[in-house]
């Protein structure tokens, strides 16, 4: 379903960013100064059909990284990345949304931008409301709606299409219990569905509850992967030697 | 290959069918939340151009005179046509840097923001063709079979304005000076441009130099199409060059712009 065969992602972090056409010309004579870093090295990962992969690490150990090669936003450095299959990113929610619009209206245009066509999300549409619970918000302008209403109507249009793969990344945090219940309830529903899911997360607790399969990724690379408890327990030990 | 085709048959084979919708709904987007909050809302994009129009309608009418039949409607229609070319180019590089967060975040085809920019530009331009159509129903000039050439110029115009504004586009991520300079050009290009005065008053040995503008040309044959006696810009061989070019820009604007595009989730 998705195979990333040594995939290396570079970021060149200029010690002098040039922005403008005259920075670039002023500076033409010297030399750029360039550092390389290696967001991902080496990569080489395989996730099965109906897999739910979990994947943990420290802050900058690539985990964002990796879900934004897999979703097509970054182009990796170098490597391959094969993903068969329509790719349901909540990257982060609601990225796409107007303030200015009505809820009604973000719910199409963030279906859309999501994949959907007008018809999936028309058939959709009552259920996404109601998974939200924002019935009496339709016609509000979406800029008037709490931060936690926002994510989770967010939420609600990414889990209504039916892609069969979808990257998660750290998004549950925002809502209240009640939803993140509800989020995690519905997690079970894809697993059953047979849905391939990628999750990035610090709660080791869902992790361990959900994933079949767990990869630690540790300064952009796969430090162990394999069995869910095995490799928190290794998470758990690196952290406390440090 | 070019790389259109190859990004494109790649879309469908991720089984992501719906870009057109997803085209349709930004442009309508792009459309709404520009004129909202606003008193007259869609009314401004008739006002702006007509507002123009008055004041060098004013000038050049009043002021100075031209000799020139029907001089309302060939600076109307100049005046339309080149709105809609600067603004189809200056309005995708703003809405590329609206979208920044997005494409950071959701994988589409990035072309699909070009294209809903130049559809809020369409949207403009038909209203505003219809305005110009009201003032000619007041002219007294009737409408010939040739005035369908018209769509045929439209369209050129378009894939011209489409391709040079991928062109930006493409560049703009890495370049953000491009911006103001286009801003610049188009303004200069505003008055080098038979827009606002008759051809007629510039020497016959700058002719040549206007008309490599391909604008200057589609301006000139949607003119001689509606309201013009002459037809000196609706010679085949003239047509044959701006399609080929127009065509041509879009083609190549499309596949450069597919070419930078892939590393416009770290630039922008």
């Amino acid at each position: 379903m998705i195979t990333l065969e040594n995939v290396n992602k570079v970021f060149l972090l200029p010690h002098e960013r040039k922005a403008t056409l005259r920075q670039r010309f002023v500076s033409l004579s010297r030399k750029n100064i360039y550092e390389k870093l290696y967001a991902l090295r080496e990569v080489n990962l395989k996730v099965d059909k109906g897999e739910f992969l979990g994947i943990i690490g420290k802050n900058g150990s690539g985990k964002s990284t990796l879900l934004k090669l897999i979703a097509k936003v970054l182009e990796p450095t170098s490597g391959k990345i094969i993903v068969r299959g329509n790719v349901a990113p909540f990257l982060e929610l609601g990225v796409g949304f107007q303030g200015d619009l009505t809820v009604k209206d973000n719910i199409f245009l963030y279906g859309a931008l999501l994949g959907m066509s007008r018809r999936e999300i028309a058939d959709k549409y009552d259920w996404i409301i109601d998974f939200a619970r924002l019935e009496r918000f339709v016609d509000a302008k979406l800029k008037n709606l709490s931060s936690g209403m926002q994510v989770r109507l967010g939420f609600s249009i990414t889990v209504a299409i039916e892609s069969p793969i979808l990257l998660v990344d750290e998004v549950l945090a925002v809502g209240d219990i009640d939803f993140q219940q509800k989020c995690y309830g519905s997690f079970g529903g894809f697993k059953k569905d047979g849905r391939t899911i990628v999750f990035v997360s610090h709660d080791l607790n869902a992790v361990e509850q959900f994933c079949d399969r767990v990869v630690l990724l540790e300064n952009g690379e796969i430090k162990s992967q394999g069995g869910t408890g095995k490799v928190v327990d290794e998470y758990w030990k690196s952290i406390k030697s440090t | 290959m070019p790389s259109y085709t190859k990004t494109l048959k790649q879309d469908i084979a991720l089984g992501r069918k719906n870009y057109f919708y997803l085209t349709l709904v930004m442009a309508i987007t792009d459309f709404k939340v520009k004129y909202d909050n606003s008193v007259l809302g869609y009314l401004w994009s008739l006002l702006k151009p007509l507002l123009m129009f008055g004041t060098l309608y004013l000038v050049f009418s009043v002021f100075v005179r031209w000799e020139m039949e029907n001089y309302k409607l060939y600076l109307l229609l100049g005046i339309i046509l080149w709105n809609f070319f600067s603004e189809v180019t200056l309005n995708s590089m703003v809405l590329l840097e609206g979208k920044s967060m997005i494409l950071k975040k959701v994988f589409f085809p990035r072309w699909i923001i070009v294209i809903a920019s130049s559809l809020t530009s369409v949207m403009t331009l038909f209203l505003n063709m219809c305005v110009f159509f009201i003032f000619f129903s007041f002219s007294g000039i009737s409408l010939h079979v040739k005035s369908l050439f018209l769509i045929i110029c439209l369209m050129e115009l378009y894939f011209l304005a489409v391709g040079w504004a991928f062109c930006l586009c493409a560049l703009f991520p890495k370049f953000r000076d491009i911006h103001h300079i286009w801003e610049v050009f188009v303004q200069l290009g505003f008055w080098a441009t038979p827009i606002i005065y008759p051809i007629s008053i510039v020497h016959a040995k700058y002719h040549k130099f206007i008309f490599l503008n391909p604008i200057a040309r589609i301006i000139q044959a949607s003119r001689e199409v509606i309201i013009g006696a002459d037809t000196n810009f609706l010679v085949l061989s003239n047509h044959i060059y701006l399609v080929f070019v127009s065509v041509g820009l879009f083609f190549v604007g499309l596949s450069f712009y597919n070419r930078m595009s892939k590393s416009f989730a770290e630039d922008l």
